[in-house]
This record gives C-alpha cells, structure tokens and sequence, in this order.
C-alpha cells in the first residue's frame, strides 16, 4: 500500500485550467511518418515507440526525422507541434537539426530561400532538457508532469536515451537485482501514468544490449557499424535481446529495430577503402524493422543524406 | 552532477555500508568528520578517515605546465649506450622516466644491450653519467655474470682513460667493477606469476632502494608465452603489469626496459616476424626498439615513439659490450665523451 | 492536484512519508511548506529546460572550431575540432595517435592561443617533443614559452585519479588551470582505453560502470564548457583482419567523430612516417573518407622538409 496525501493546490489558483488541459484532446502522431509504420499503424495517443538499434545505424537520424516533421510549420508539411527532448546521452547535434529543418524549409518554400525566423519558430517549438543521472531523470519526469497539465500542444517527448544509465544504475545497484532496476521502473511507472493521463506520446531510443557475459576487453560485442570495410554481420540474437527491465517493456507498443548494411559488395581489405570517395555514402543503407504490438510488421530501407533521411521506395535490394 | 560514492577506489562492503544509509554522491559525505561517518554508517574509523581522504578536493590531482615538464625532462640525463648513433637517434641515450621495449630475435642481442645499460647507469656524474643502481628482472635464466664482468671492465677502463681533473681521479677509484657488481641487484623469476607480484612489489623496493634509475625485465615474453591458454587473459595481465610499470617510471623517473621476442605472422603467401604477445602489447611502452639483422648487419630501429622520428641505425657487439659499427665513429664517440666530460666538470 | 509519494524524490522514503502526513493532519500549514519543500528539490535537481531556440543561438556564439594544424587531418574533420563534442582517434601502436595529439595540443597553444589540457594516462609525453614542434613553428623564444605554458599537462595511471580529475576541473570551471589569460579550450586525453581497458574483464559490470561515468563526466564538461575533447583509443582485430576502436559497443556512442588511424604497410623494411586516417564516424562529413598525412609534417623544418634530424 502507498500511502500519500491528496494535497488541494494552494497557490495555483483554480484546477479548471487544468482540467481543460487533461480533456481537450491531444492531436494523435498517428500519421507522423506513415512510410515507417504499418498501414494504419503509427503510434496512438499514449504510445510509446522504441528506436533499438547499435551505434551508427541511424537511430539518431529517425529520430530527427521525426523531430523534424513535428516541429515544422504545417506549411511545410509538418504538424506545428512541442517537443519535449530529454537528452540522456548528450548527443543532440543541433547543428545536424537545423541543417535537416533548413532543408525541408528550403523545399517547400524556394523563394528566397528559408526564413531565419521561420528556423527561430520551428527551434521555439522544441524544448531541450539534459539529463545526467536516472534519478534527475526521474525527477524531470515529475516536473514535466505540470508542463504537460498546462499545455495540451507538447504531445510529444522524445527520450535519447532509455538505456543510458543502464551501466550506473548497475553500479548503483550493487548485487541486487532489484535495485539495479529501480529507477528505471520508477521512470517506467510514471511515464506509464503520464501515457494514460496526458495521452502523450513517447519516442525513445535504446542503444543494443551490451555483451551480457564477462567478454574480454579485446574483443567485446560485435558491433558492425564499427567495422565499415567488413561486410555487416547480422546482428547476433544476443543483441536483439531486450534487456532493460520488464516495466519498460510493458509501455513499449511498437518497436524500430535499425540496422546498417554495406550494399557495395567487395569492401574486405581495409586499403581498398582508399577508393572511397564522397559519392560512395549512398552505399550504406539502413533498414528498419517496425514491429506493432497486434499491427503487424513493415520493413524500410533508407539512407542518410543531407537531407537527412530519405526512404528507398523500391523495395528489389536486399 | 555529482559523483556516485560507487565510484570510488573503495571496497564493495564500504559502499554498501555508505549507501544502506543513504549516502549515494560524495557531496553527502564530504562535510562529516570520520566519527560521525562511522556512527552514521558502522564502518570502521579508520575506513570512514579513508573515504573521507578519497572526497577531499586537496587530494585531487593537479597539473603542471608543459614548460615545468620540459624543464623537469631538461634535468634528466639519459643513460647512454655506448653506440653514439643510437644515442644520436635516441635523443642522447635511453630517456629516463619512460618505459622501453626491445624486439628481437634470439642471439640479436637483446641481453647483451640489457646488460650494457645496467653497467652504464652506474658511470659516476662527474663522467657524465647517472652514478645509479640498477635492478636486473632476469626470467630466462640467461643472465651471464662473466659476461657483465667484461663489459663493466670495458667501461671502467672507458672511463680512465678519460680522467682528468681531481674529481674524476675520487670517482674512478671507488668506480670499480666490483662497485659495478655490488650495485646491481638481480632478480630470478621462473614464472608469470613471480614476475607479476615481483613487478607489483617494484613500488615497496623503490623506496627501499631510492638510487635504483633502470629496472630491467629480460624478457617479459618468456614466462607469458609458455603454458599460458587463456589468450584474452594474457593480454589483460600483460597491459595490466605494463600500466603500473609506465606509472612507476613517470613517477619515479625511473627508465624501465623490457625484453621481447619474435613471432611469425602468416600473411598471405608469405610470413614475417613480428613482436610476440600480440599486437595490444604494442602500446604498453612507451618507445619500442627493434633489433633486426638486414643484410648480415646488426640493425636498431625506433619503431614507436612519441618523441623520436623512426630511424634505423648500425650496431656491433664485441668482447667490450655494445658498440658502433664502426671503429672511426667509435672513436668520435670518445671524443664526444671527452667534450661532454670536460663540460661537466 | 499535487500528490505526495514514497520516492518521489530522493530521500523521501516511506516513514519520512507517514511523519509527513501526521503533520498535515495536525496543521493545515504544513501542506504550503510541503509544496515549498517540493518545488525546491524539483527546481534544485531537474533538468533545467532549454527552449531549442536559445539552445542553437547559445550554440551559435559559443562553438568553435579548433584547427587541428594539419590541413590533411582538418579536411578530413571538416576543418577541425568542434567545441562541445568529443573527437575520437584510434588506432595500433606506432600509427601516431599520440603524435597527433602533440600536434594538436601544440597548434592550438600557439596559434589560436587557447589553454589545453593534456591528460597523459601512458607516461608518453615529452615535453622536449612538444618543444621541437613549436620550435619548427615559432622562431620566437617568447611565444615559445607562453605556448608551452598554456599547456597543462596531467600524468594519471588508474580511472579513479582521471575520475578524480575531471570531477575536480569541472568543479573549477577549469579556471584555475587557465592562466594567463588563456581559457581552455581543449582536453585531450591520452589514451583513454589505457586506463580503462584494464578493468574490463574480471569486474566487468565495475568496469562498464566506471567507463559510463567516465564518458558522463567528459561529456558534461565538454558541453558545459564548450570545449572540445580529444581521446585516443586501441584497437582490436576481428576474426576476419578488420581493424575496429576497442572498449566495445557501450563506448562507441560517445564520440561524435571518430578517426581510425592506419600505419605503413610493414612487410617491407623500411619505416616511413606515412600514416592514413580514415573517418569511421561523423555526422557532417561521408564516412570511409580517407587521407594520406605524414607525421614528419609536424617536425618540417622551412628550408627542407622532412630532413630535420631529432636533438635534444
């Protein structure tokens, strides 16, 4: 049994604003990239997507992609909308973003090129918190808690990334099991609730499962983005395996497994990678594996340009 | 963002006795005296003075400037090895404070250089050398003391010959081959296990025997690649002992040379022989020589190091120890002494 | 409606929950303190947030790029350094890692005149080294010695002490190193998998841990500074021959960029200071980019290049 108060705000004047915020409905991201779901299958309100995947094979890129189409003014094809980015790891590349936004802008509106202000607008849109130990994420978890009340445009927060504290909250833990898992669960449980109550949604990305035996320093998890000139090895089951703890599992509703593979053939000696030029980039490709809880699965290709993300359409490559 | 208490060089019972109470970041701790952290948590006094001492700012490390570096490396003279081109590319001899590695396949003359450098430490200041001790690690039973004998007579007699002036007279006459013997400490390790706990006692003996500038390991190869299975073991016990050996040598300034032998690597159609324990092993010294034949001659090469450019230079050994190739810059390598002799004086 | 729950920050464990709860029953007064008391520690540990606007105009004054010195590796890196983001150099022993980070550390002192500070973790730095670098690039005794002096070199052997370093700069604001006027622009850290790769293994879990909070704490300090940091890492060989940065997967996000750097072909005799480096990650610029430097570059003397033979 929890015990708790039930405290009457004080201060805050009236609950009815708040109330209004609860009801008034969220716009669903159900259509935010109908490319990368099943049909009919983009996230729902209260969802959360996973974005699984090891270093380099795009995680990041999707996740602007989504970013992007969200933040962007309905003229150019986005849905003008908050974003909430809890930045774990410390990897958002700004810089990558507005590069992306700039492109996007440009397109849709060629005269004159894009509007500084318009990049202002889209970026104001877009709400940055740095996170550094699972119980500060936890804690902001709480606090976003009254952002969302208060504001029925942040329908969406974007986590990069879930797993990032899995190695100290294991140190934290000591032997125990339990609590190694903790804060995580804590984290899960009230994401849980913010899902049910604000019927936001949840986007967060998950670096792979690190090698779960003692593996010699030497020659830790295979990793095939780090060895460009081999050809990728698929991804070991070991990988694949789900390893953060079961509540976050249970939120988890549709799951993006990423993976990078060389289409260029021959690339087996490391001094053959001279020829390389610039043009060569296009040779990597990612593939995405979506697969929904009860919708079915749906496998793209992509690759990554200055643009940012670009679907292959046809699908005759394997 | 704080620091987890976890993350301290401390054992897993402290922790747990420290974060049982909620103490989790040593911002929590750092403010309380050790009575209070042992009545709080139940670890020992003298525990609670320890993690006290390891979240007291004063004890963090502090840097100096490059220049303070390069006047502390300026101070250091380096152990000369006899073959003036190899002290030529060597920057004046073998660096002190850094760790040495040579490469070379048997009978190249990997020992007689080891040995050439235990008697060199030791020429007196006044002859421009260091006037130190040495302590030889000797783990293939290869150390011969007749052959030490000779080269220490070879560089005694050096050294006379050079005598001027009234100090360099004191000096040479307790600068004896028996002085040479007596301060020359030679260890016996027969497997990788003594030579591990003898290279974690390093520290103890040092402060024993404060006037020991040269630690010689001859060879570190042997005892790890006889009977040793567990590869990925090997690595991590090899890089392991190599880290305290840099730490030791920086700290201390103390130069460090380790002995290794050769292996083959297939390579295509052909093979070629390249330094055994595999290639992490390559970064655990700090500069790397190899000695090779090419062309029936005796040749060193630096094949890493950060401070001096890969050069390959002629060597000879004969009866007096490690030598130039040839008898002409021999003798400009008296000469040089001389000058060097003479502006030391 | 504001609920007050076990754990709901820390230190708010159960009991201190129920005396909590009695005091609320005996005086209405104490729910205002509560909602104080709960507001302060949300404000005090939070994330503070950062609209993505001001965050990219913070951006925009803040970051720079920091030259490396050698025109091959700055077009391989999209003309240099970045502040606030974390440069990777791998590579076996002998490829010049080390002597890419005297290079960099060397043109940053001199040229941009900016603070480094040089974590050395292998006892490979020589001060005498550096000198002659900066004597092939200054003629001036003076700019010499100023250089040399903006240059802060810590000598470290375990994680712990680099743990202990990097907590202390950061809580310095790395001002107290900065004298001279120089703010510190650049941390560089050779080589990080020297201290860290000893601890994976046995105490694997320990290990990770350890090497987690490592990568936080240069990452903090790198985005809270706005300083750009420079690591060097081993490699290990797979099955196949194909060369790959050690410390495994966990370690691979960090880097924004990484560099793989190769050595001459050594079935031959002869040892070249020709070396290539080759862009395994980045974000601005296609990966399997590659380049041909020479390390000699950095000890060219103006008349003839490449003949400048080492004295002390």
């Amino acid at each position: 049994m929890t015990p708790y108060i039930t405290v009457t705000p004080g201060e805050r004047g009236s609950g009815h604003a708040h109330l209004f915020a609860r009801l008034e409905a969220r716009r669903s991201l159900k259509d935010i990239e109908p490319r990368l779901f099943p049909d009919n299958g983009g996230p729902e309100n209260g969802e959360v997507v996973e974005i699984f995947g090891p270093e380099g094979t795009g995680k990041t890129e999707l996740l602007y992609l989504l970013l992007s189409r969200c933040i962007l003014p309905l003229s150019a094809g986005g849905l003008e909308l908050s974003v909430i980015f809890v930045d774990a790891d410390f990897s958002l590349d700004l810089f990558r973003l507005v590069s992306i936004l700039d492109n996007r802008l440009h397109t849709t509106a060629p005269s004159g090129g894009p509007d500084e202000a318009l990049l202002r607008s889209c970026l104001s849109r877009l709400l940055v918190l740095h996170c550094s130990s699972s119980s500060q994420l936890l804690l902001t978890l709480h606090f976003l808690e009254t952002s969302f009340a208060s504001r029925p445009d942040q329908s969406l927060l974007l986590i990069d990334s879930i797993s990032a504290f899995y190695w100290l909250d294991r140190a934290e833990g000591r032997t125990s099991y339990s609590k190694q898992e903790e804060k995580l669960n804590k984290c899960s449980e009230l994401l849980g609730r913010l899902l049910r109550d604000y019927k936001i949604t949840v986007f967060a990305t998950s670096s792979s499962a690190p090698s779960p035996s003692p593996a010699p320093s030497h020659s830790s998890a295979p990793s095939p983005s780090s060895a460009p000139s081999s050809s990728a090895p698929s991804p070991s089951l070991d990988q694949d395996k789900p390893y953060l703890c079961r509540a976050w599992q249970k939120l988890v509703s549709h799951r993006l497994t990423c993976s990078k593979s060389e289409i260029v053939p021959k690339m087996a000696t490391t001094t053959a990678s001279s020829l390389m030029g610039p043009k060569r980039r296009r040779a990597t490709q990612f593939t995405v594996h979506c697969s929904s809880r009860n919708k079915g699965s749906r496998i793209n290709h992509f690759t990554v340009t200055d643009r940012g993300v670009e679907f292959i359409t046809e699908l005759n490559q394997d | 963002m704080q620091r987890p208490v976890w993350s301290l060089p401390l054992s897993s019972a402290v922790i747990s006795k420290l974060n049982r109470r909620g103490y989790q970041c040593t911002a929590d701790i750092e403010h309380l005296t050790a009575g209070q952290l042992s009545t709080e948590t139940g670890v020992k006094e003298e525990e609670a003075s320890e993690v006290l001492d390891l979240v007291d700012h004063q004890r963090y490390p502090v840097s100096i400037t490059a220049l303070e570096l390069l006047q502390r490396e300026a101070e250091l003279k380096p152990i000369v090895t006899f073959c003036s081109e190899l002290d030529r590319a060597l920057g004046g001899g073998i660096p002190l404070g850094k760790t040495i590695e040579l490469c070379g396949v048997p009978g190249i003359g990997k020992t007689q250089l080891c040995l050439q450098l235990a008697v060199d430490v030791q020429i007196p200041e006044c002859f421009g050398g260091l006037g130190a001790q040495c302590l030889f690690i000797d783990t293939e039973g290869t150390f011969f003391l007749e052959r030490l004998r000779e080269m220490a007579a070879a560089v005694v007699r050096h050294c006379s010959l050079l005598t001027e002036d009234q100090e360099q007279q004191d000096a040479m006459r307790t600068f004896t081959v028996e002085k040479i013997l007596s301060n020359l400490f030679v260890v016996r390790c027969d497997d990788s296990m003594e030579l591990l706990s003898q290279i974690s006692d390093l520290p103890a003996f040092l402060s024993d025997h404060p006037e020991v500038r040269l630690i010689i390991i001859d060879s570190i190869a042997f005892p790890f690649r006889l009977h040793f299975e567990d590869l990925p073991l090997r690595t991590r016990l090899l890089l392991g002992a190599a880290h305290q050996l840099a730490a030791l040598a920086t700290t201390r300034n103390t130069t460090v040379v380790m002995t290794n032998q050769m292996t083959t690597r297939v390579q295509g159609e052909g093979s070629r022989l390249i330094p055994a324990l595999g290639e992490n092993w390559g970064h655990a010294a700090n500069i790397r020589l190899l000695l090779q034949w090419i062309d029936c001659k005796r040749m060193a090469t630096i094949i890493k190091s950060s401070s001096h450019m890969s050069t390959t230079v002629h060597y000879q050994i004969n009866t007096d120890g490690f030598r130039d190739l040839s008898e002409a810059s021999k003798r400009a390598k008296v000469q040089t002494e001389d000058q060097k002799a003479v502006g030391n004086s | 409606m504001v609920v007050l729950r076990a754990h709901m920050c820390p230190g708010l464990e159960l009991q201190l929950v129920r005396d909590l709860r009695e005091c609320v029953c005996n005086a209405y007064l104490c729910v205002k303190a509560l909602l104080a008391i709960r507001r302060v520690l949300l404000a005090q540990h939070t994330a503070f947030p950062v609209s993505g606007a001001d965050l990219y105009e913070d951006l925009l004054s803040s970051t720079a790029i920091l030259s490396t010195g050698h025109p091959r590796l700055d077009e391989l890196l999209d003309s240099g350094l970045y502040t606030g983001e974390l440069t990777e150099l791998s590579g076996g022993p002998g490829t010049g890692k080390t002597q890419v980070c005297f290079g960099v550390a060397v043109h940053i002192a001199l040229h941009l005149k900016q603070g480094v500070i040089f974590i050395d973790t292998t006892g490979g730095i020589t001060a005498t080294r550096l000198h002659q670098m900066l004597q092939t690039e200054s003629s001036s005794l003076e700019e010499q010695i100023a250089a040399l002096q903006r240059i802060h070199v810590f000598q470290l052997f375990d994680v712990f002490s680099l743990l202990d370093c990097l907590c202390s700069l950061r809580r310095s604001g790395l001002q107290p190193v900065a004298v001279g006027g120089a703010c510190v622009r650049a941390v560089i850290i050779d080589s990080v998998s020297a201290v860290i790769s000893p601890l994976l293994g046995t105490r694997h879990t320990e290990g990770m841990s350890l090497m987690m909070q490592v990568a936080a704490l240069l990452k903090a300090l790198v985005k809270d500074f706005s300083v750009a940091a420079l690591v060097t890492n081993h490699v290990t060989r797979s099955v196949g021959g194909a060369v790959r940065p050690a410390l495994g997967v966990s370690w691979s996000h960090l880097p924004r960029t990484r560099l793989l750097l190769e050595g001459p072909d050594r079935s031959t005799h002869s040892f070249s200071s020709l070396r290539s480096a080759t862009l395994i990650k980045s974000s601005r610029q296609p990966c399997h980019m590659r380049v041909e430097f020479d390390l000699s570059w950095w000890s060219r003397s103006k008349e003839v290049p490449s003949a400048k033979r080492k004295h002390s």
